[in-house]
């Protein structure tokens, strides 16, 4: 179906190949994961597959791509419309209408399709991804997961070959992740659709995929089965590194293989739990929280405290009020009944610049806060607005990530880099308090390690006190000590991370639903038994 | 829910409203058919980032109304009648004859300028209602397919530029935290204008993508058709404009 020989790709002034000499082929009804680190050149791999690089990116593109018999060297992206389906980062930025059926016809009328057609084909794919009785709804009003389905569904009413997705799932919640997975996987077996996709949370995705494309950092890739390429490369989900942390002679990729592998370990392991972290004082007291938009209620009597030294981590489906809860933490909206302090002040009688000292924050695009032009710059800017000496930012900075060039310009930063550096800026004024909004959003398991080591070094060391809305229950599971669940603008739970996760199928980490029913949520808690029963 | 309407309706109507009382220069009339418009717009406003169109207009024409007051106290050729009060006179060069800067300000010049302010501010509003009440969206699906590649660019505009709004509210405040001071305006145009081009690039390659351009024509999913009500509603309006010049 789609066939790479000998592919090579150059962007204009670069000097730098993206893509060099990829060779492979992908037949017809197979679902392929492409992964990588961050800036090997995924996404720029996926576009090539229906064109828009370099038609509509410009470079230079050597050797030929066919896609259903087509080569994207002379086909424009339009007129294989009816043959690749692509599906981007962010749903939101590629709606053209307002309302869902809308959408899904607009690709059909700019083909001219007859009326008779496009009704049928509407239906199908509302049908497909089970958006039916949202038909007339206004896509702005959708949720996160249901904006995902209609931007599948919008590809899937051309009657696509293949299927190309990039990081379907990186904002959504573990349910909606497996609703979107669940339809690929249908679409995969039933109708024989080519899916490719992009993903870096592995944990989400190993189960449903056939084959795997690893781009390697530097530029050679190799394609394979997934037990095959997770034997040679570190971005690799906890389950592999569980069986490799066992010594397992199998990779297992699916929970169920690896429940078999593990089941004598999982009886006769003795007996024993994460140790619980006591925190110091409370730093900050959200008390009787509650928020309306307009007739919605956001956030109804929430109550949250957050204690030195004590990484807390927020979690709940997409729309729970997470993001209206750090809001109302770090005073951007002002709830409408309840009390939020900090240090035993109200925050709203704090001036700015106290506030900003006290709190440092991470917002969910961390590329909010920068707008200079090298990221020795941003370092410099960091040092006089938190009063330290001169290079103390560019220091911390370079603690954590050493191979960053301080003449970057940060636009030009991997999502991880640039989440370093805004780290980096914001820790240097030392705050009491680190709130962060979904921090890691497009992070490969590297930048993601980074960051844990740093939250827990923080927290720990500097005694700061953690607040972190996140979907990602892995680094939930790996450095949070306590987990608060919020659903519908309630708080249905706040207790011991263990605790919590365990208490929810669908937010277990893959460790945990591996070793069910033994409470441990991480490899290095599986670690920590076996090492006490020698 | 209520019935639809189509998309060219409203805007025919007050168009009409607009015309008629231009022509019958009637105040009254300007503040009838403003409070009319009101309650058309508060039943019928869409969901969506222009719905509050109207309110806007309003504020609009409520400034214009001032200006035009205060210049027209200010400035202008003399008017005679009943004197208010009187302003300090700035005397001007010869070669600027029959202008005059302060001196009186008499009833007649202050209700003429504030009369010629409502007729502006009007239709101002008429226009923001308009806007309300139809989403732009769904006027350009209605424009002949001759402008279609007009209507989809401008598609591309009117979608990106409410999500400007909330970019530039989220951007501030994120950087009002880091600093404690308030941002600069270069400071937040930045990662503004970076994120507003990505969004423009991502939505045109999605069009790309879905073969948009590819056809001379193009079919519609849902062809809009006039029904009696729509007709009604703009025989209304034009006989109400009509009634206000004639009456």
């Amino acid at each position: 179906m789609i066939t790479f020989s000998r592919v090579s790709l150059i962007y204009p002034h670069s000097t730098t190949t993206v893509i060099e000499d990829l060779s492979f082929e992908i037949v017809e009804g197979e679902m392929v994961l492409v992964m990588g680190h961050t800036g090997s050149g995924k996404s720029s791999l996926l576009r090539l597959i229906n064109g828009l690089v370099p038609h509509h990116t410009g470079g230079i593109l050597g050797g030929e791509i066919i896609v259903d018999g087509k080569s994207t060297r002379t086909t424009k992206p339009g007129e294989l419309a009816g043959i690749v389906g692509i599906v981007g980062q962010n749903p939101l930025d590629t709606f053209v209408a307002d309302t869902v059926e809308e959408e899904l016809a607009f690709g059909m009328e700019s083909l001219n399709f007859p009326h008779d057609v496009m009704r049928k084909r509407v239906e199908e794919a509302l049908d497909q991804v089970g958006l039916t009785s949202h038909r007339n709804r206004t896509i702005a009003t959708l949720s996160g997961g249901e904006q995902q389905r209609l931007a599948i569904a919008s590809a899937l009413v051309m009657h696509p070959k293949v299927l190309v997705l990039d990081e379907p799932t990186s904002a959504l919640d573990p349910v909606a992740s497996e609703e979107i997975l669940a339809i690929l996987h249908r679409l995969v077996h039933d109708l024989s659709v080519t899916v490719v996709l992009a993903e870096h949370r592995l944990e989400r995705v190993i189960g449903y995929v056939d084959r795997i494309l690893l781009i390697e950092g530097n530029g050679s890739t190799s394609i394979g089965s997934p037990a095959e390429i997770l034997k040679k490369t570190d971005l690799v989900p906890p389950i592999v590194r569980l069986t490799r942390a066992l010594s397992l002679d199998e990779v297992g990729t699916s929970t169920r293989e690896v429940r078999r592998l593990t089941e004598n370990l999982r009886n006769e392991l003795p007996e024993s739990t994460r140790p619980l972290f006591t925190p110091g004082e409370t730093l900050l007291a959200l008390e009787k929280v509650s928020l309306t938009y307009g007739s919605n209620i956001a956030l109804d009597e929430v109550s949250v405290e957050i204690k030195t030294g004590e990484i807390t981590a927020l979690m709940g489906r997409n729309g729970a009020g997470k993001s209206s809860l750090i809001k109302c933490a770090v005073g951007i909206l002002k709830p409408v009944t309840g009390s939020v302090t900090i240090l035993g002040e109200d925050i709203a009688t704090l001036s700015p610049q106290r506030r900003s000292q006290i709190i440092g924050y991470i917002p969910q695009e961390p590329g909010d806060l920068l707008y200079l032009t090298t990221v020795q710059e941003e370092c410099n800017r960091a040092d006089r607005d938190n009063l330290v000496p001169s290079g103390t930012t560019l220091a911390l900075l370079h603690s954590t990530l050493p191979t960053i060039a301080a003449t970057n310009h940060p636009r030009d930063l991997s999502e991880g880099e640039r989440l370093a550096l805004v780290l980096a800026i914001v820790l240097s004024g030392s705050p009491k308090i680190l709130i962060l909004d979904e921090p890691t959003r497009g992070l490969d398991y590297e930048a993601k390690n980074r960051l844990m080591r740093e939250l827990h070094l923080r927290a720990r060391e500097y005694g700061i006190a953690i607040l972190m809305a996140t979907h990602d229950v892995e680094i939930v599971a790996e450095v949070a000590d306590r987990t608060i669940f919020l659903a519908d603008g309630e708080k249905v739970a706040d207790g011991s991370t263990l605790d919590v996760l365990l208490a929810s199928p669908a937010f277990a980490p893959q460790v945990a639903k591996v070793m069910s029913p033994r409470p441990w949520l991480t490899v290095a808690d599986v670690l920590r038994s076996q090492e006490s029963s020698r | 829910m209520l019935k639809p309407f189509h998309p060219l309706t409203f805007w025919a109507l007050f168009t009409a409203l607009a015309v008629g009382v231009i022509a019958s220069g009637n105040a009254l009339c300007a503040i009838a058919v403003i409070g009319g418009s009101a309650f058309i717009v508060f039943r019928r406003r869409e969901e969506g980032p222009w719905r509050d169109s109207f309110k806007w207009s309003l504020i609009a024409g409520a400034l214009l109304i001032s200006i035009r007051a205060i210049t027209g106290i200010l400035i202008g050729v003399p008017r005679i009648g009943r004197t208010l009060f009187t302003l300090p006179r700035i005397t001007l060069p010869t070669w600027l004859p029959g202008i005059r800067v302060g001196g009186d300000v008499t009833w007649e010049r202050l209700s003429s300028s504030l009369h010629e302010g409502l007729m502006i501010a009007t239709v101002i509003a008429l226009f923001g209602a308009a806007n309300s009440v139809t989403s732009p969206h769904k006027l350009l699906r209605v424009m002949p397919s001759k402008v279609y590649q007009l209507a989809v660019t401008l598609t591309i505009a009117t979608s990106v530029f409410p999500q400007l709004i909330s970019s530039i509210h989220r951007i501030r405040q994120a950087q009002l935290l880091r600093s404690g001071k308030k941002p600069r305006i270069a400071t937040i145009a930045i990662p503004l204008l970076e994120e507003s081009l990505e969004r423009a690039v991502h939505l045109a390659e999605s069009m790309e993508a879905r073969g948009f351009g590819q056809s001379k024509r193009q079919s519609r999913y849902r062809p809009i058709h006039y029904s009696l009500n729509d007709l009604t509603v703009i025989t209304g309006g034009i006989s109400l404009a009509i009634a206000m010049v004639v009456l």
